[in-house]
């Protein structure tokens, strides 16, 4: 049956909400109000807190340059695979109860969406034939390597707690996860979770390559790294996919820990006594808000602050950071998990 | 029976293939004859087993074939059989299209070379051993061609024999490949003195419920052999040499045919001959060592920068996730396992033609030596991500698919048997595989990106004949990749099914008809719907597409003419000694080696390239197998 209804919900999906139009508005937003935030507690004034948007339309309005050793088609297809990646990753994460495509997600699958970004940044930072992209490529593979182990410990132990509370073994879905939640309460109440969720959250500046973890792009060494010959659209499209990733990791954050507020808000709403279209509606809406306020909150602790007060570290620092502090919480959360904490 | 009915079949392809190679001796100083033989030969041997799925797959016959007519007599089954059943059926069509890809591949590669009546002749009876070993339905047939394929394989390793190292390279593989032969005879004459017979059907049904120390010794023997045929740990150094010295056309056969031969024979032993084992114990044996391979194989490939000595590690990682898979005995490992074999020889076939194809134009796979060649040779580059892809298992290529399902039955099997060691098999399975993309990164990084170097200016396209073959097994990665429910439903399905019940094998090949029991389909917990995602994703990048391009593209070409000629790095390290650096195929992941420098200094020194302690490696790996087998059970 080919319904045009349905392929206009469809594509509004993509193109407005959770998609293309929200992840670029709310991913912005975030970087701007980071930016701001770093300024003041650096005693600065700061750019104004739409800069990141006046940013990205000034690039996508300069010319954009090609080396002469870049491999033009992949120099300039790796920006838009990576965004596309983040885009189809965010419709797959759970607001709260609300899930554009809720049949297809699973946390092996956004694991692996996951790395697609980095990877598109690292083969269009090798395609451009600089050296400083080959060495940034060196220190992004590394962090990516290193984020890896915890987030995976995180991702299972995640899977125990909900697969053993639900006596179902193991449960990789997520839209089973945040239903379970919103059914039941986070599962930061949880105290196996508890050390999951830190880790979590110490993965964030990591995987968004932030500070202090910023060594692939380390612009006094390397020359912003895997950026270094980008101009004009195709780095508009970097920077943005940057901050959509800000986004992604801390609405899968608010995914995986703090589902439980799906069901308040959904009770919350139910007790206005309105029509069922109408509360779906209206509940999606208080979602969506909620959602932003949080990451606005995780954004602000976990990148802004971290960015404040930390100095870039070195690259085999990083890795030695990850998978030993980080990884030890993670591991300690999927014992706890495993025992049926 | 006629002579085309689908009986013949299986014999037909092993005859096909042999009689190719004799063939060639005779006739094949024309080179258009030589062509013809070889790639009749290797086709009719993908025919005969494509014209098999429909019986055996679908419709879940077993084929029982005497050779001669000479079929059991006084209740002892003398003669010569063959036992096609779906696992045999799955490795041979595996096999067989790995063995025609190579073929046509091998017409254009070898084209530099001398000897080819030898080379094509040693390429068949290489792929007919091969062939023969996965559809005999005999030990000591099994051992034959396990002897043809090891001598075959030996020559070949060495047939660029004015290489560095290929000898040294056939050497070490002609001492450790015999004592493997060694132990599959050993452990075939102890099971024969015990049973006084050697087919398959009528010594398991013999030794079901009689499993004594020698039965166990015997277990041990052939499992040690058959492991030297898959280059699982700890003769995964054996791979290595081989693999780089070998043409890449015969690393495609080491490695997607000659190590499944290896995978096969280790599962019809557990499952099929030893079915009434302790399985538990035989589990965590094989979950153990393959996820050992696993991790041990993908660190050592990362301290590589040879190109094809870095696939070859990899080969035997991608055999550990086979071996963890096929190990966990549940009816999703083994579905995972076997998709995993099927998707290996896709892809390891894909990158080793990538690696031929850049030795053919450049002369060299050293990865210090190489850069820029994106350019050069987009073909083989577009082709190379393919593989890369699949291997690293980004979706929605078929790697992904595989070790998805890997992923969770591991998980599941855990979760079930309440075994934490399980879970650490899931956890280094996810881990080796982003391992895997670090080193294919390095790989990307040094060959086709990055500087070219000036002696690889006027480097042109590999030939149509070479694309073609990459092209194929490039395809069969991404159609099994974005539809795997037809490959879990049509192929790994059945065959897993028939592993889960010896009793069908036995009794086809002993009464005559196969007493069917449960048929399930085993694809995985959750849903996996590649073609959707696709969808999406082109949706979102069609999406992405329009912005960009309102947003006004101009492409200016700024001109580099006049730096960078004589080092790959100058301009970064102003004339500075690449040697030192951590650019390039060199050592990129410097940041992670450093935290493993004394994983890494240890393992170097253990990998002495010394023969006699890889020999040593073999006693002790058998002295290790027999102690822990006749304790555990």
């Amino acid at each position: 049956m080919f319904n045009w209804l349905t392929v206009l919900e469809t594509l509004g999906y993509i193109l407005i909400f959770p998609g293309f139009l929200f992840c670029f508005l709310v991913g912005l937003f975030l970087s701007g109000v980071d930016r701001k935030i770093v300024a003041k507690m650096q005693k600065r004034v700061g750019p104004p807190l739409l800069q990141p948007f006046y940013d990205f339309f000034k690039l996508c309005g300069k010319e954009t340059i090609v080396p002469a050793a870049a491999n033009k088609g992949m120099f300039l297809a790796a920006p838009l695979v990576g965004l596309a990646s983040l885009i189809v990753l965010q419709m797959f994460i759970p607001i709260f109860n609300f899930t554009a495509f809720s049949t297809m997600a699973d946390v092996i699958v956004i694991l692996y969406l996951l790395l697609i970004p980095a990877l598109a940044m690292i083969l269009g930072g090798a395609a451009s034939g600089s050296p400083y992209a080959g060495v940034g490529l060196s220190r992004e593979m590394v962090t990516v390597i290193a984020c890896e182990l915890p987030l995976v410990l995180v991702l299972l132990a995640v899977a125990r707690t909900v697969g053993s509370a639900m006596g179902k073994g193991l449960v990789f879905s997520m839209s089973e996860i945040v239903n379970y939640q919103s059914a039941n309460g986070s599962l930061i109440t949880h105290v196996s979770m508890i050390p999951a969720a830190i880790a979590f959250l110490l993965i964030i500046p990591g995987e968004t390559g932030s500070h202090p973890f910023d060594t692939a792009e380390a612009e006094t060494e390397i020359c912003e790294g895997l950026l270094a010959e980008y101009s004009g659209g195709p780095l508009a499209v970097f920077k943005l996919s940057h901050s959509v990733k800000v986004l992604t990791l801390s609405s899968l954050f608010v995914a995986l820990f703090l589902g439980g507020l799906g069901g308040k808000i959904a009770a919350l709403v139910g007790s206005f006594g309105l029509s069922a279209a109408a509360a779906g509606m209206i509940g999606g809406l208080l979602g969506a808000i909620v959602l932003v306020m949080l990451c606005l909150v995780i954004t602000i602790v976990f990148i802004s602050l971290v960015h404040a007060i930390t100095a870039r570290l070195k690259v085999e620092q990083v890795f030695k950071y990850y998978w030993t502090v980080v990884t030890g919480l993670a591991l300690l959360s999927l014992v706890l998990a495993w025992y049926g904490f | 029976m006629s002579f085309l009915s689908y009986q013949h079949f299986p014999i037909y392809s092993v005859m096909a293939l042999f009689l190719g190679a004799f063939l060639i001796v005779l006739f094949g100083k024309s080179k258009f004859l030589r062509n013809l033989i070889a790639f009749l030969a290797t086709a009719i041997a993908l025919g005969c087993m494509i014209m098999l799925i429909k019986p055996v797959m679908l419709n879940r016959e077993i084929i029982c074939y005497w050779m001669g007519n000479r079929a059991m007599a006084g209740g002892y089954a003398i003669g010569i059989a063959m036992e096609v059943d779906q696992v045999s059926l799955f490795f041979g069509l595996l096999i067989s299209t790995a063995v025609f890809v190579a073929c046509v591949y091998s017409l254009q590669y070898m084209e530099h070379d001398d000897n080819k009546p030898q080379y094509y002749t040693l390429f068949l009876m290489l792929a007919g051993g091969v062939m023969g070993l996965v559809l005999s339905g005999d030990l000591f047939n099994m051992f034959i061609m396990v002897e043809i394929l090891t001598f075959a394989a030996v020559a070949l390793t060495a047939f660029r024999n004015k290489a560095f190292g290929a000898l040294e390279a056939a050497f070490k593989y002609l001492v450790v490949g015999c004592m493997g032969s060694t132990c599959i005879l050993a452990g075939t004459i102890m099971l024969y003195a015990q049973a006084h017979t050697l087919n398959f059907a009528q010594l398991s049904s013999i030794i079901s419920g009689d499993i004594n120390p020698s039965t166990l010794v015997a277990f041990a023997l052939l499992y040690i052999g058959f492991s030297t045929k898959a280059f699982i740990v700890p003769f995964h150094p054996l791979a290595a040499d081989a693999h780089g010295a070998a043409p890449a056309s015969i690393s495609v056969l080491i490695s997607g045919v000659l190590t499944k031969s290896g995978v096969y024979a280790i599962l019809r032993l557990t499952y099929f001959l030893f079915q009434t084992m302790q399985l538990g114990s035989i589990q965590f044996m094989l979950v153990f060592v393959g996820s050992v391979s696993m991790f041990v194989c993908v660190t050592m490939a990362l301290a590589q920068h040879d190109f094809k000595r870095l696939l070859a590690f990899h080969s035997i990682s991608q055999i550990g996730y086979v071996l963890t898979a096929i190990g966990l005995g549940t009816g999703l490992g083994l579905s995972a396992g076997l998709y995993h074999a099927m998707n290996h020889t896709m892809f390891k076939g894909l990158l080793f033609l990538a690696a031929g194809a850049v030795h053919f134009r450049t002369g060299t796979t050293d990865l210090r030596k190489l850069g820029g060649l994106g350019k050069k040779m987009p073909w083989t580059c577009a082709l190379f991500l393919v593989g890369a892809a699949s291997i690293s298992g980004i979706p929605p290529f078929n790697g992904f698919a595989s070790k998805w399902m890997i992923y969770q039955a591991t998980y599941q099997k855990a979760v079930e048997s309440g075994n934490i060691g399980f879970l650490l098999a899931t956890i280094v399975a996810l881990i080796t595989s982003v391992l895997t993309l670090a080193s294919f990164v390095k790989v990307t990084q040094s060959v086709f990106f990055g500087q070219i170097r000036p002696e690889h200016e006027d480097v042109k396209e590999v030939p149509a004949g070479m694309i073609i073959g990459m092209s194929l097994f490039a395809a069969i990665c991404v159609v099994t990749g974005l539809f795997p429910r037809l490959v879990t439903d049509f192929l790994t399905g059945p065959a897993a099914n028939a592993a889960l019940n010896p009793a069908n094998y036995i009794s086809s090949m002993l009464a005559g008809a196969p007493v069917y029991k449960t048929y399930e389909v085993f694809a995985g917990a959750g849903v996996w719907s590649p073609v959707n995602w696709l969808l999406l994703l082109m949706i979102a990048l069609l999406g992405v597409t329009i912005v960009a391009v309102l947003s006004k593209y101009d492409q200016v070409s700024e001109s580099k003419e006049g730096e960078l000629v004589d080092s790959k790095f100058a301009l970064f390290f102003g004339g500075e000694k690449t040697e030192y650096s951590q650019v390039g195929g060199e050592d990129l992941f410097w940041g992670f080696k450093q935290n493993w420098r004394h994983y890494f200094s240890f393992m170097h020194e253990l990998h002495s390239g010394v023969v006699n302690d890889y020999a040593l490696w073999a006693v002790v790996a058998l002295a290790l197998a027999i102690v822990f087998l006749q304790i555990a059970l």
